[in-house]
């Protein structure tokens, strides 16, 4: 079907193209016409112009002649004295006159014979000239012409303006007639007869007499006489003939026929008016009146562009055609995928909601069971954070697909995003009891400049893969580094993230980045995902013009490489150096130990390492003895032979109590702190080592101890802050009104933005330690409500630190949200964590 | 004896110096050569007594394909003959110019004789050995004033149609001519042979005569001379011719009264033929030459063609004769501007391609040797050798041709005798 329409198309497309051409034939064939038509009658204007010129000419001739006549008729003169006469008011040197006896045709010329003085004698007895002098008019009125003949006297071809006179019988005294002759040879009438258009360079003229003799003989005019001329070369009818003849005689027009050489000629003609029955005619070859330009060549080239375009159509068409046809495929994919995805989500979301709601029943009907209870909440919690996880990812790859994902750059600290990194993976890799390791090597630059939640997204759904396809008593690694960009203020941060795990096969590698796809595996059935997230990623990495790179093997693991150019921010860590400190690091893991004692040789520390704790141990005990202690010993938690808090303990017991001992380690602590504590731990380090962090630990150790030891927990001092709630919804006033009374924080809640600013416009100066601002409210939305509240004349109220608590959680949101003046943005449902740690940060910036 | 000497050696001068030219070894090749700078722009006038030379003005296009910018012009002064002279000395003076072999030796035509340039030079390239030797006229030094571009012969148009329809045969010899005559009176033909008879100039008395004078003083120096010199003894020549004529006429096989109804010696000697009536039309080759172009000019041809040829007029029991002379020959005046192109026209027209192809399209016989003949030419190129007779071979001078023409005409048309025809002898003027 699609093949037949294909080919009406193209039988419609040469229909066209054929319709064109027969058009442009058409129509260059009629300009052609009109054009010749115009030019024949440009050619015989030109002709009738030029019989006017000479119709002129020879009136002036004949009227010279006629003035002699006059004079000589006025006169008592013999036919020499009136030849003497002529020759004295006879000027031109290139005409003569002859004056003969009419009845002898014997006479005088004013000139003398060529290479004579006195040859002046002249005889027409032998030309049939004059024949009977009836045709000669009488005097003045009209032109008197002879036809083309020979002077007798110089042999020039030559014609005659004549006048018949009257002069005196030399021996008998009587009257006599005689002929006045004003010769003109023909050569000086031709050279005055040129045709005054350049285009008309191959034409001719002639001027034939009433007996088609010519007069003047153009090149190309052929024969004595012009019809002898048109009869040697054209056979048309008698009839025709006699009435072409006619027509030439009596009038204007124009007419074609063969010359000598075949060649088609037009030839206007026109009587010259002055004479009797001479007509001037014209003739010029037909191929220059014709148009200059052969069509064909105009013909030739649409023709060509024609086709070109019907094969371009073609060609285009085809592909597009291909193309459809692949997107049609992929469409059908994308909605087959989508569908499964539907029954997917279908089943993802309702297990969770499942959980929930049954969850939910169930410590409803156990009230008094509170172990019960605090089970059951638990595992809601984790039900609710896994369908969030699932939101936030369909809404995300939403946007990718429509295209709206956009990057909201701020300042951030990449040690921080590591943290959080770290932060948030712990719970998974002691759950799953997989070896965790993670590594940065030097990061000097701690600010960057960029959207931190969509590079938190990257390297969290990169390693929460890792995780999550790696099976009990597997390994996981993170490595981040950053390199001199080749991007000017950027950095480049390589993150690799390699696992132990199933991995994948070539198939899934594929179309791993694929939205809605997942791979499938039996031993993976219970694991939850959307199969948006490397998707998501994917478009992430590409958005920070990044690459993300990935080899896999099944059974062996996977390592993914992502690389991202980052600009460095302008704001950094002052000048970090502790100049004179001598560090013992103990760790089994040795590149872990090489890009510590990297970084820490940064800040002009001297480390030394210890693969074990057993080492450390050892080496702790000779610098004692040696009586120049390690001014900072660093414990892995975890090592083989003698973990972390074993090595405190024997140090503390063997060698010195008041060594300065910080304890690091991948994992959460938050299970061994107590046990570290009790056993002379001084602190606690997180991995990466960040230099930042070392920094800032070292620097603590080395100046106040007990500060270190402060217990991250400790919310008490936030006690007694009172804080106003902009929230229209009122079972989410219920919950972090609650959630903060746990803190000992009070609340006030404003119901909308408008009573939030009239509120905060009544309120007096402290009445408020911050604003935790909904967005979207009746009357007067978040953005609207920070902006009059950052328009109050209050300075401390114009100025008071709001934070968003909102469910408009895109990076964009976040960005409107710090362009309206706000301080913070804390997405819906909120993390009661989060939310102590923005009020942490307010508080303690209040302080400074 | 001289005069072949020079011919001789005019022509090994000719071979000599055309083998070592490349133009020549071109013509050899086959085809014309130009040896001038083809781009050059010149006008050349070829003056003459023909009213219309078609033929001529083909050759003009021919040769310009070479010389693209030559004008050629072709123009008939009035009164040729007598204003000729007048015209070589004029200020237009033409390049080439018609010329006669009673020119030579006329003292009239002294001047016109000295403007001639000699075309037997072998630089000029000519082809002259494609002319019958007998139609070159070498003067005593060898010099040739002029080259012959047709031949001229006398004879008679036959309507080979009606001689079929009577179931006649074109008569051989004299008896044979008598008794077709009959036969065609007995059949109401009132006059079985026709031709010009108004005036002398190309008059029928004339063509029938003028070759048994040349068959009389053919071999008989004593007679040519005595012809030649205007002797009284001369006329003798002219009896047999004279009496046979007026045998015709007595006989009434040529009406001169209806003869008398043709106004001239050319256009309507070839229309009343082509009337379709007349058996034989007695006529000159020129007047033949006419009649190609006017098959189409005739409204009884063109409504009853019919098939014709050109005879001799078999005045003698052995046949007629085929008189081999120059009809016009070519002069080429030494004094004109571009000579140079001039020669080379020359040297494009004398060749046996150029004067075959335009004495075919004028309808006159060739000059060259071949004597590939029109069709309607056919019958004398039958005429045995013996009975070709050449007046330039010969020796005849053109005042005795005036003699000849018009003594036979004032026999013919009864003013005179034959007798007195022969004794007035030397005594006709035109």
């Amino acid at each position: 079907m699609s093949r037949m329409r294909t080919s009406w198309i193209i039988v419609a497309n040469i229909a066209v193209m054929a319709a064109i051409l027969v058009f442009v034939a058409l129509y260059s064939n009629h300009e052609k016409k009109e054009h010749y038509h115009n030019q024949v009658e440009h050619f015989v204007n030109t002709t009738i112009a030029m019989e006017r010129v000479t119709g002129n000419y020879m009136v002036g001739e004949q009227g010279i002649c006629d003035n002699w006549a006059k004079y000589i008729n006025s006169r008592d003169l013999t036919l020499e004295e009136a030849t003497d006469y002529v020759r004295a008011t006879h000027v031109s040197e290139s005409t003569s006159a002859h004056l003969i006896d009419a009845e002898s045709l014997k006479g005088y010329s004013t000139r003398p014979r060529p290479n004579t003085e006195d040859g002046y004698e002249v005889s027409y007895e032998r030309m049939d000239l004059f024949g009977d002098g009836a045709w000669i008019a009488d005097l003045g009125e009209a032109v008197n012409i002879t036809r083309t003949y020979t002077n007798p006297v110089n042999g020039e071809q030559s014609l005659a303006f004549c006048n018949r006179i009257t002069v005196r019988d030399e021996e008998s005294g009587e009257k006599k007639q005689a002929y006045l002759l004003r010769i003109v040879p023909v050569s000086n009438l031709e050279e005055k007869w040129v045709f005054p258009q350049e285009e008309y360079e191959h034409e001719e003229f002639s001027i034939i007499d009433n007996e088609s003799n010519y007069v003047i003989k153009g090149r190309s005019f052929k024969n004595a006489s012009f019809f002898e001329f048109y009869k040697s070369y054209n056979q048309p009818g008698i009839a025709e003939q006699q009435q072409l003849f006619a027509d030439i005689l009596s009038g204007t027009g124009s007419f074609t026929m063969q010359d000598s050489k075949s060649r088609e000629c037009l030839v206007a003609h026109t009587p010259i008016t002055s004479t009797k029955g001479w007509v001037l005619l014209s003739l010029a070859p037909v191929s220059d009146l014709k148009a200059v330009a052969e069509n064909w060549l105009l013909i030739g080239v649409i023709t060509f562009g024609l086709l070109l375009l019907l094969v371009m159509d073609f060609l285009y068409m085809q592909a597009i055609n291909q193309k459809l046809q692949v997107t049609a495929r992929e469409a059908d994919a994308a909605n087959k995928a989508k569908t499964d995805f539907l029954s997917t989500m279908s089943h993802d979301i309702r297990t969770p909601m499942n959980a929930i709601i049954g969850l939910t029943t169930i410590a409803e009907k156990k009230p008094d069971d509170k172990e019960a209870i605090a089970e059951n909440l638990r595992k809601i919690r984790l039900a609710s954070n896994h369908l969030l996880t699932l939101i936030n990812d369909i809404l995300d790859i939403s946007k990718v697909e429509s295209g709206k994902l956009n990057l909201s750059p701020v300042t951030f600290s990449i040690v921080e995003t590591v943290q959080n990194l770290m932060n948030l993976s712990q719970p998974m890799i002691k759950e799953k009891n997989i070896d965790f390791n993670i590594r940065v090597n030097r990061m000097e630059k701690e600010y960057l400049y960029a959207d931190q939640l969509r590079l938190n997204q990257i390297y969290i759904n990169i390693l929460s893969n890792a995780i999550k396809y790696t099976m009990p008593g597997g390994s996981v690694s993170v490595d981040l580094q950053e390199e001199e960009s080749e991007k000017e203020g950027c950095v480049k941060l390589v993150y690799r993230v390699a696992d132990t795990g199933m991995g994948m096969s070539p198939e899934f590698l594929e179309k791993m980045y694929q939205p809605f796809s997942r791979q499938t595996d039996s031993r993976v059935n219970s694991i939850q995902g959307t199969g948006l997230g490397l998707a998501i990623t994917r478009q992430m990495v590409d958005l920070m013009e990044g690459t993300i790179e990935c080899q896999s093997e099944v059974e062996k693991g996977t390592t993914f490489t992502i690389t991202l150019d980052l600009p460095v921010a302008e704001k950094q860590l002052e000048e970090m150096k502790i100049e004179g400190v001598e560090v013992l690091l103990a760790d089994d893991d040795p590149i872990l130990l090489e890009t510590a004692a990297d970084t820490l040789d940064s800040l002009g520390i001297r480390a030394d390492q210890a693969r074990g704790g057993l080492e450390a141990l050892e080496m702790t005990r000779q610098r004692h003895e040696s009586g120049k202690d390690y001014d900072v010993v660093m414990l892995d938690l975890k090592m083989p032979d003698l973990d972390g808090i074993g090595t405190v303990r024997r140090i503390r017991a063997e060698v010195s109590a008041d060594i300065p001992i910080l304890l690091t380690s991948a994992y959460d602590w938050s299970d061994i702190e107590d046990t570290a504590k009790e056993a002379g731990v001084n602190g606690f380090i997180g991995k990466p080592l960040f230099r930042s962090r070392l920094y800032e630990k070292i620097s603590e150790l080395l100046g106040t101890e007990a500060k270190a030891l402060e217990a991250e927990d400790d919310h008490s001092d936030l006690a007694g802050m009172h804080i106003l709630i902009a929230e229209d919804n009122d079972i989410n006033w219920e919950i972090i009104s609650a959630m903060l009374g746990m803190y000992g924080i009070t609340s006030e809640r404003a119901e909308n933005g408008r009573i939030c600013v009239e509120k905060m416009a009544a309120a007096e100066e402290g009445q408020y330690d911050l604003i935790f601002m909904d967005i979207q409210m009746p009357e007067m939305n978040g953005l609207d409500a920070t902006r009059n509240i950052r328009a109050l004349e209050n300075p401390w109220a114009a100025g008071i630190p709001i934070i968003a608590m909102t469910a408009d959680a895109f990076s964009e949101n976040v960005a409107e949200c710090l362009k309206a003046g706000m301080n913070g943005h804390i997405a819906k449902p909120i993390d009661l964590k989060l939310v102590i740690k923005e009020i942490r940060r307010v508080k303690e910036e209040k302080k400074k | 004896m001289k005069r072949l000497l020079c011919t001789a050696l005019s022509v090994l001068l000719a071979l000599s110096m055309t083998a070592g030219l490349p133009g020549a070894q071109a013509d050899a090749a086959g085809g014309f050569q130009p040896r001038l700078d083809t781009d050059t722009e010149c006008e050349i006038t070829v003056i003459g007594s023909y009213s219309n030379f078609e033929a001529l003005e083909a050759e003009f296009d021919s040769f310009n394909e070479f010389y693209p910018d030559v004008e050629l012009n072709y123009v008939k002064p009035d009164d040729y003959n007598n204003l000729l002279g007048t015209v070589l000395e004029g200020k237009n003076a033409p390049n080439i110019f018609f010329a006669f072999p009673w020119m030579i030796g006329n003292e009239k035509y002294e001047s016109v004789m000295a403007h001639m340039e000699d075309l037997s030079d072998a630089g000029l390239g000519l082809d002259l050995e494609c002319i019958r030797p007998s139609l070159l006229n070498y003067d005593a030094q060898g010099k040739l004033s002029m080259v012959p571009i047709f031949a001229r012969n006398y004879g008679m148009l036959v309507n080979n149609d009606l001689f079929k329809k009577e179931g006649l045969s074109v008569p051989g010899t004299w008896d044979e001519l008598l008794d077709v005559c009959e036969t065609f009176r007995s059949r109401g033909y009132d006059s079985p042979m026709m031709g010009y008879s108004k005036d002398s100039s190309g008059c029928l008395m004339n063509i029938l005569v003028y070759p048994e004078v040349l068959a009389a003083v053919n071999g008989n120096p004593e007679a040519l001379k005595a012809a030649n010199e205007m002797a009284p003894e001369g006329g003798a020549c002219m009896r047999g011719g004279l009496e046979a004529m007026m045998q015709l006429i007595e006989n009434g096989y040529i009406d001169l009264e209806k003869c008398g109804e043709i106004s001239d010696n050319y256009t309507e000697v070839i229309l009343r033929f082509f009337e379709g009536d007349v058996p034989m039309m007695i006529c000159g080759g020129d007047t033949v030459s006419g009649t190609g172009k006017r098959e189409s000019q005739s409204a009884a041809f063109s409504k009853a063609p019919f098939t014709y040829s050109f005879c001799p007029v078999p005045l003698s029991e052995a046949g007629g004769y085929f008189v081999d002379s120059p009809s016009v020959e070519f002069a080429v005046n030494r004094d004109c501007e571009d000579l140079d192109m001039t020669n080379e026209f020359m040297r494009f027209l004398i060749s046996r391609e150029e004067l075959n192809k335009m004495a075919s399209v004028k309808r006159l016989v060739t000059p060259t040797t071949d004597l590939s003949f029109d069709a309607v030419y056919e019958p004398f190129g039958q005429v045995p050798t013996e009975r070709v007779l050449s007046p330039e071979v010969i020796g005849i001078t053109d005042p005795l041709a005036v003699q000849v023409r018009n003594a036979s005409f004032l026999v013919g048309t009864g003013e005179i005798s034959i007798d007195e025809a022969v004794s007035d002898y030397g005594a006709f003027t035109d």
